[in-house]
């Protein structure tokens, strides 16, 4: 669940973040072409101006430049007055290209910043159209000086003693006004996209939440031993509810199966069961009939045996088809292993004496008491140590041991056998699995190949856990760990 | 003692029809679920009335099929407990499943048996559920000089006590029930163990030596003889 949620979340932070980043772009040159637009306009306006002021004074006077005292012609003095008031980069020159007029922050540079300026200050072609000449521009006042936006134009209205009129404007505030303007988009996205992905998260973890507990609804369900219960359903047809709907009909078609498996089962175990009582029953009934002559009896024994021998693959089959279905059937209380273990002790001592085997149990002096299958146990035990038995050959010895640790039964069997080889070790506890002949002692009968499969499920049902060390003519060591409490 | 087995299959019901006639049981046997149920009800189907506390019509106990034709054994075993019928019930079954034993003592069956029953189990069981008044002692087995008390598990030859492991007390508890009969080695695991030993563990074989050597040993007569290729035997 956490991945989903962390990837909505990187998905909603990432298309955020675009569309933020796409508004600030689009918002930045927008501002930057207004903020221009307003200078150029502002440059335009001071051109005109001064334009309309020098015509308006040729119409009143005539001629308006004069020699100042050095003898170089000046725009008349209070003209150049009321032109002294505007602000940015003003320059008039005459016809001939002569400086009559420069704006106080003009006169402001130096001098060979002012000859850059001055170099501009050109009449300027005659536009097509007949409207008045101008040229726009922009330029940078070298080696370090102010970027300007300029605008030149002629002065047709005042005769023909002006050339050209330069109105330039520096791009400073404005380009200030711009980084201030992406200063306040980066603080505006910080402040904006950190919150909304917390946010982000806690909404995915909010949508998810109905999931979440679906899932746990269903584990609930599946862990248990009916699969009667459904979801229930959400009030709402979303898509949610539909995704209950649809594990609700997985559940009811597990369920199906789940029974017919079973009445398969017992159908099986039914039919195949019923001749095998037939048969055992004949059997016995004419093995303990007493005149029977001792060869018939033999072939009887025979026959009973191989009765119980299928009963019992019957048996395994079964126990092994509800295990795979995942249905632990033990009847558990509460039992004494140390019992258990000294009756299974008993046989394996039985066992141990007809194969010329040494056998030592050890059992602890504190009860060990775990809630178990008893049955089920007492076959785990027997099975296991008939095995340390039959693969330890003559002189051997099996140790047998029960104790405890870290909260667990543990319960050890131990041979000086011939032991398993590297490669079949992780097959012993699967089903039908046998050794090579090899390890059968010769004449002996292999059993149905599944005790230890049984062995294992027997184990896990209970919780708990087996496992297997063993070493080429060395021995084996099955251990088995049942949890206590 | 009168038994009514409720059995479809007709070898399984005349095998154990005829075991417990044997072993001095009045049995009657049916095929299905509602003639069975019609017989342990009472006649006039009043069982509940008629019968008292515990009776089913004049039956002592009820040896009971799972599956039958018509009316299922536990539809059986609820309906004769809805009436109110305590008849003691055992009940068998294919099925060893735990689930299916829990809901059949859950409807009120007392005790199963598994199939492929052995029949010393099944008679065990009828034995036991027969309530048989306590007065009646244990019986102590004898043979010759041998006595074996199933009360107290004590086991004397000529009034010396021989103590005995439980598996060799088992082993010779059975050998003694069924005296001067050959019990084959399977028969004999079976009963003292429970469990399917491998073709060929002949853990018998070493009970019986030690039993020899407690019992029978600078004894005469010898009281356990084997049969060769079947099992053993204990007769004077």
């Amino acid at each position: 669940m956490a991945s989903i949620r962390g990837r909505l979340t990187i998905w909603y932070a990432t298309a955020l973040i675009l569309s933020i980043a796409v508004f600030a772009v689009v918002l930045y040159f927008a501002r930057r072409s207004a903020t221009y637009q307003d200078l150029d306009r502002r440059i335009q306006s001071e051109a005109d101006l001064t334009a309309g002021i020098l015509a308006e004074s040729y119409r009143a006077r005539g001629v308006l430049v004069e020699k100042d005292t050095a003898g170089r012609p000046v725009l008349t003095q209070d003209v150049a007055a009321v032109l002294e008031v505007v602000p940015d980069f003003l320059l008039v020159t005459s016809r001939d290209g002569r400086l009559l007029f420069a704006s106080p922050d003009a006169r402001a540079l130096t001098f060979t910043e002012f000859e850059q300026l001055n170099a501009v200050t050109r009449p300027p072609p005659a536009p097509p159209t007949g409207s008045v000449p101008h040229l726009t521009g922009r330029f940078r006042i070298e080696p370090n000086g102010p970027t300007l936006h300029y605008i030149v134009r002629a002065v047709p209205d005042a005769g023909e003693q002006f050339g050209a009129i330069f109105a330039g404007a520096n791009t400073q505030s404005a380009e200030l006004r711009l980084e201030q303007l992406i200063t306040t988009i980066l603080i505006a996205f910080v402040v904006g996209v950190v919150p909304a992905i917390f946010v982000g998260r806690w909404i995915a973890g909010r949508a998810l939440e109905p999931v979440d507990r679906m899932i746990t609804e269903v584990r609930e369900i599946t862990d248990g031993r009916t699969l009667h219960r459904r979801l229930a359903l959400p009030m709402e047809r979303d898509e949610l509810s539909r995704l209950a709907e649809t594990l609700n009909q997985m559940m009811a078609r597990l369920e199906r199966s789940f029974a017919a498996l079973r009445r398969f089962t017992a159908d099986a175990s039914h039919e195949l069961k019923t001749p095998l009582t037939v048969v055992r029953a004949g059997v016995e009934r004419a093995i303990t009939r007493p005149e029977m002559p001792p060869e018939t009896l033999a072939t009887l024994e025979e026959t009973l045996q191989e009765v119980n021998r299928m009963t019992e693959l019957l048996d395994a089959l079964l126990t092994l088809a509800r295990a795979d279905e995942g249905r632990a059937e033990l009847h558990r209380e509460p039992v004494d292993l140390r019992h258990i273990i000294e009756e299974a002790g008993e046989t394996g001592e039985l066992l141990a004496e007809h194969a010329g085997v040494g056998i030592d149990i050890r059992l602890p002096s504190e009860p060990v008491v775990v809630s178990v299958d008893r049955s089920r146990v007492r076959q785990l035990a027997l099975n296991l140590i008939e095995n340390a038995v039959k693969y330890t050959p003559r002189g051997g010895q099996v140790s047998v041991e029960l104790g405890n640790s870290n909260g667990r039964a543990v319960f050890t069997v131990a041979d000086t056998g011939i032991g398993i080889a590297p490669g079949d070790l992780p097959h012993v506890f699967d089903r039908f699995w046998r050794a090579d002949s090899a390890r059968t002692r010769t004449s002996e009968r292999a059993g149905t190949g599944l005790g230890l499969a049984i062995c294992k499920w027997i184990a896990e049902a209970h919780g708990g856990t087996i496992e297997v060390q063993s070493r080429p003519g060395r021995g084996t060591t099955f251990t088995v760990g049942l949890p206590r409490g | 003692m009168k038994i009514l087995v409720i059995e479809d299959d007709r070898t399984v019901g005349e095998y154990v029809r005829r075991g417990l006639d044997e072993a001095g049981y009045h049995v009657d046997l049916v095929g299905d679920g509602d003639e069975g149920l019609r017989r342990a009800s009472g006649k006039g189907g009043g069982g509940g009335g008629g019968a008292g506390g515990g009776g089913g019509a004049g039956y002592d106990m009820m040896v009971l099929d799972l599956r039958l034709p018509k009316l299922s054994g536990i539809e059986v075993l609820r309906t004769l407990r809805d009436r109110g019928v305590g008849l003691p019930v055992l009940v068998l079954t294919a099925q060893d499943s735990v689930d299916f034993k829990v809901q059949a003592l859950r409807m009120g069956a007392d005790d199963y048996v598994t199939k492929p029953f052995a029949f010393e189990e099944l008679l065990a069981r009828v034995e036991a559920l027969g309530r048989r008044p306590k007065a009646i002692a244990p019986p102590k087995l004898k043979v010759n000089g041998l006595v074996l008390d199933t009360g107290s598990r004590e086991v004397t030859r000529d009034g010396k006590r021989i103590e005995l492991t439980p598996k060799e007390y088992a082993v010779l508890e059975y050998l003694m029930r069924h005296q001067g009969r050959v019990m084959s080695r399977t028969l004999i695991t079976e009963y003292a163990w429970d469990y399917h030993f491998d073709p060929g563990t002949n853990i018998v074989d070493v009970v019986i030596t030690r039993l020899r050597k407690k019992i029978d040993h600078a004894k005469e007569p010898k009281l356990i003889h084997t049969v060769r290729g079947v099992g053993y035997v204990v007769r004077a």
